[in-house]
């Protein structure tokens, strides 16, 4: 399990100065693994679902929250293109992590891609950004996991077309 | 001197909103496709799965007892009953508490101008947040179908039985507010 636990400290202010402040601060970034031709992935399966853990009591095992993540990565997978298939026989098997920070209301959401027959991390992307007011407003939360998975995933290494 | 008054004043104020001191903050989610009227009897579920709460809150039975009175009691202006022990009920619900301290910047300071130079730093308040969640459950199919909770700050709360059962009372009432009914 992949925990996202950092000392927070000066950053962690700052975060909260500039959520409080109004600025959405959303930062993306993705790893690839080197040498990988990620292009040739066609489809994919959830390695798990249903709730995880965040270490915020509001999103823990919380529906609301894990299956609009799983439904905005599904709809932007298919937008590009990809399969969704059997767990056994799928290319890719997708992860999910999630890590809130509660002091601050920010938080990392993470996306892996496991290559299945070789069970090596093909791809990964994360986002992190503040939360400040925007769990308790289901809408909004809503639209921020749809806005954050969309701009995660427009990460990933184009098809060829 | 009136102004001064005035800024302290507001200074106290935001100090005290930012604090937190007799805030909370409640919310819900819910599945809108759910048809309330399908439920109309409720009883308390086991132990879950979350994560160990706090066990000042969970632990106390002062603590239990008043959240299951104050819950009981919002279910039933709902239009919900307890159940008989021997049926099923068609809702089940899940309480959890935790405490985690929250860091929230304090920009008095810069909003309201005592602060004369361009290098002040907001100051940072700590302080120890409570959020109790609850969960309602639909009993027969083990799916979540409102989660309701309520956040605010322990400070001077935790240890003292009148505020504590004060607040138990004001974040369920509040919570409950969104809860829909089962008429």
């Amino acid at each position: 399990m992949l925990r996202f636990i950092r000392p927070v400290t000066v950053a962690g202010v700052l975060i909260a100065a500039l959520a409080l402040a109004g600025c959405a601060t959303l930062r993306v970034n993705s790893y690839v693994e080197r040498g990988a031709d990620f292009t040739q992935y066609r489809s994919y399966a959830w390695a798990e679902r249903g709730a995880f853990a965040t270490g915020d009591p509001r999103l823990d095992n919380n529906r609301f929250f894990s299956q609009r993540v799983e439904e905005a990565v599904d709809m932007q997978l298919s937008a590009r293109g990809f399969e969704k298939a059997n767990h056994a026989t799928a290319d890719l098997l997708i992860h999910i992590h999630a890590r809130m920070e509660q002091r601050i209301d920010a938080g990392t959401l993470l996306v892996d891609f496991m290559d299945r027959r070789t069970n090596r991390l093909a791809w990964r992307g994360w986002a992190e950004r503040s939360f400040d007011g925007v769990i308790e407003n289901q809408e909004w939360m809503e639209a921020t996991i749809d806005e954050t998975v969309a701009r995660i995933l427009a990460q990933l290494p184009r098809k060829p077309l | 001197m009136g102004r001064q008054l005035l800024r302290a004043t507001l200074v106290l104020t935001v100090g005290l909103l930012l604090t937190g001191c007799a805030t909370i903050r409640v919310s819900s989610q819910t599945d809108h496709g759910i048809i309330w009227s399908n439920y109309k009897t409720f009883d308390w579920g086991l132990a879950d799965a979350l994560p160990a709460g706090d066990p000042r809150l969970e632990k106390d039975p002062f603590f239990r007892d008043h959240v299951a009175g104050a819950v009981e009691k919002a279910m039933a202006t709902h239009g919900f009953v307890l159940s008989a022990t021997t049926e099923r009920p068609d809702v089940v619900i899940h309480y959890h508490a935790n405490v985690a301290e929250r860091v929230d910047p304090d920009y008095v300071d810069r909003d309201y101008g005592s602060c004369a130079s361009d290098d002040c730093r907001p100051r940072v308040s700590r302080y120890e947040a409570g959020t109790m969640v609850v969960d309602v459950v639909d009993a027969a199919t083990n799916v979540l179908i409102w989660r309701g909770w309520a956040q605010g700050s322990l400070e001077g709360v935790l240890g003292n039985r009148d505020r504590l059962r004060r607040r138990i009372d004001e974040s369920v009432r509040q919570m409950f507010e969104t809860l829909p009914s089962a008429r």
